[in-house]
Parts: C-alpha cells; sequence; structure tokens
C-alpha cells in the first residue's frame, strides 16, 4: 500500500481528505503542521506527500527547502493542495519537487486521488 | 494588502472547508453518526465565517457610530465568552477556560466591542493550539499605570524570530493589515486593533517558547473604588 504523508493544519479538512485517500487504497498519516511533517518523514516514509501551502508556524516552503536539502527525501514527489492555488507557478514549483498543484476551493474528491495517482 | 482582499482570502478557508464537508455528506456509505459529526462541522464552521462577516460589518460602520463605553467586569466576559466558545473547542478536540483574578480590577470598556476581540483572539487561537490543549482568557492588571490586560494564551508551534519582528513592526503601525502569523491575513488583529482604538484601548502579543498570547489593553475604571 502506498504511503501518503498529508500535511493540513486544519483538522477537519485533515480528516476529510485522509478518508477519501484511504478510500482509494492509500495508507495514509496526517501532520498538522512542519515541524510534525519532518518527523513523519523519517518514520513513516511517505512515498507522497501531499501538502497545504498555509500552515500553523512556518509555510510549506519552509518544509519543502527541507525536504530538498537530502537526497532521499528530496526525491518524494509532493502535491500541493491549497486555496492559494492561483498564486503560484507550477512550473516553478517543480524545483522544489512540487509535481501537481490542486486547488482546495474548487476540487472534488475524484481531483485529489487523480494527482496522486499521477505522481505514484 | 487591503482589508476587502484581506476578508476574501480569510473568508475562503471556511468556505472550502463548508464545500469539503458538504461533498462528504453526499458519501453513501457514512454512518448515521459520521453524518452527524460532519453536519455539527459544517454549522459550526459556517458560524465562525459568520461572525467575522459580523465584524468586518461592525469594524465599517465604527466611524459614523456611537459607542457607550461602561465599567465591565471582565472576568465575567471571559466567562461568557467561553461559555460560548466552548461547543467550537470541544468539537476540535480542545478546551478553553479563564485563568486569573476572580475579583479583578473593572476595565472601561464597550461590551460588545471587548467581547468581539476576545472572540476573534480565541478563535485565532484554536487554530494554533494542538489538538487536547486548553486556551486560556487570562485577565492582568498593571495597577500603575491604571491598565486591564485581558489574553488570549494559545499552546502551539513558536512564532519564528522574522514572523515575530514582522509582527511587532506591524503592531506598532496599527491600525493596518497585520500579518499575524505565515497563513493569516492579519485581518482578524486588524478589526481587533479597529475595535480596541474605538475604546481607547491597544492590542499586543506576547511570544512564548510553546505559543503566544495575543491580548487588549483598557483603562481601568475608577469605579472599584465604589465595590
Amino acid at each position: 500500500m502506498t504511503r501518503v504523508l498529508l500535511v493540513e493544519d486544519d483538522a477537519w479538512l485533515a480528516e476529510v481528505e485522509a478518508s477519501i485517500i484511504t478510500d482509494a487504497g492509500y495508507e495514509v498519516q496526517i501532520a498538522p503542521h512542519a515541524p510534525a511533517a519532518i518527523e513523519l518523514v523519517d518514520s513513516f516514509k511517505p512515498e507522497i506527500i501531499v501538502l497545504d501551502v498555509l500552515l500553523a508556524g512556518s509555510t510549506a516552503f519552509a518544509l519543502l527547502n527541507e525536504l530538498q536539502s537530502y537526497s532521499d527525501t528530496g526525491m518524494v514527489p509532493v502535491v500541493l493542495c491549497t486555496n492559494i492555488a492561483d498564486q503560484f507557478d507550477a512550473k516553478k514549483l517543480k524545483e522544489y519537487g512540487v509535481m501537481r498543484v490542486v486547488d482546495k476551493t474548487t476540487m472534488y474528491p475524484e481531483d485529489l486521488i487523480a494527482a496522486i495517482r499521477s505522481v505514484e | 494588502m487591503t482589508p476587502l482582499v484581506a476578508a476574501a482570502h480569510e473568508l475562503k478557508a471556511p468556505l472550502a472547508l463548508v464545500r469539503q464537508l458538504a461533498l462528504r455528506l453526499g458519501d453513501d456509505k457514512l454512518t448515521t453518526a459520521e453524518r452527524q459529526r460532519l453536519l455539527h462541522q459544517t454549522v459550526l464552521t459556517t458560524e465562525r465565517a459568520l461572525r467575522l462577516t459580523s465584524d468586518l460589518t461592525k469594524a465599517a460602520r465604527l466611524d459614523s457610530a456611537m459607542f457607550q463605553l461602561e465599567p465591565i467586569n471582565p472576568d465575567q466576559l471571559c466567562r461568557d465568552v467561553v461559555s460560548e466558545l466552548q461547543p467550537l473547542f470541544a468539537a476540535y478536540g480542545r478546551s478553553v477556560a479563564v485563568k486569573g483574578r476572580r475579583h479583578p480590577l473593572l476595565l472601561v470598556a464597550n461590551r460588545d466591542l471587548l467581547r468581539r476581540i476576545l472572540l476573534g483572539f480565541s478563535d485565532n487561537a484554536l487554530h494554533y493550539s494542538q489538538p487536547g490543549t486548553a486556551v486560556h482568557l487570562q485577565i492582568q492588571a498593571f495597577k500603575k499605570s491604571g491598565v486591564v490586560r485581558v489574553g488570549v494564551r494559545d499552546f502551539g508551534p513558536a512564532l519564528s524570530s522574522d514572523m515575530w519582528r514582522t509582527l511587532q513592526k506591524k503592531l506598532e503601525t496599527a491600525p493596518q493589515t497585520i500579518h499575524a502569523r505565515p497563513e493569516s491575513s492579519g485581518l482578524g488583529l486588524y478589526i481587533a486593533s479597529q475595535f480596541a482604538d474605538a475604546m481607547n484601548g491597544r492590542i499586543g502579543a506576547v511570544r512564548h517558547k510553546d505559543g503566544a498570547t495575543f491580548y487588549v489593553e483598557l483603562q481601568a475604571s475608577n469605579q472599584l473604588s465604589f465595590l
């Protein structure tokens, strides 16, 4: 079962997204903020990371920089799942390991799963 | 960021959440209990968003409105705010409580505006506190300066030094849009600073290694001597 790390600071949204991903046959763990995500990267060893941008404590980019600074974690594909998708250039985000961007304000459950499947 | 853009930004998150909760409700496999929980979350999220729209309306009318300032017992007001917020905090697996003196100095404020400030700070604290922790409403009197401070303390990720410097700078130049924390547009603090200003008070923040306190300072009431 493919391991997906979901980094989302809204507990209720995290529950909904985790249910969607679990129902699609993935193993999911939730990190509510960047420090918890770093810990889970080491212990859970995710194969895909679904990442919210605006997190409590620090932004997703601090986490992405941390991930990119190690050869193993830098290879983990990231799906950015955000309310501010319109503010990003998908091409520039590839430098951070971001393979797909999903707009939380318009996404349907199948959009999230399609994005995850596309980076497997 | 203009207040209008900030308002749109702040409303995006609860609206997106309500939409996702509604989409989830369409799942046939949900149990009755799961369905009721999602409905409860939808109602509470909508109420949070409505509070923001109500605060925005109030802030926009501050100049033209008259606000009665009166001696207020901050302990009683804090307890009212806690009662109002308890269902929301419980639904998020957190608690909220009043800490401090049972008989503090009275302060001079408008009850509705002060309540809105504390609801806003508490809402912010809910978002940043860790599951299982309590958010504390705290009252502190500074007798020499004749000021009473009412603060909301959360226990969550510490603000980075960079974010703290930015926050301090913005607090000094309030009222302006204040970037309180990374994902915040600062609209909540902007509204709180407007409300505090209307009551001749000011807002501020204290950084802790395990969270933060956002507070409002208001003049102590001289009526204490009659109590």
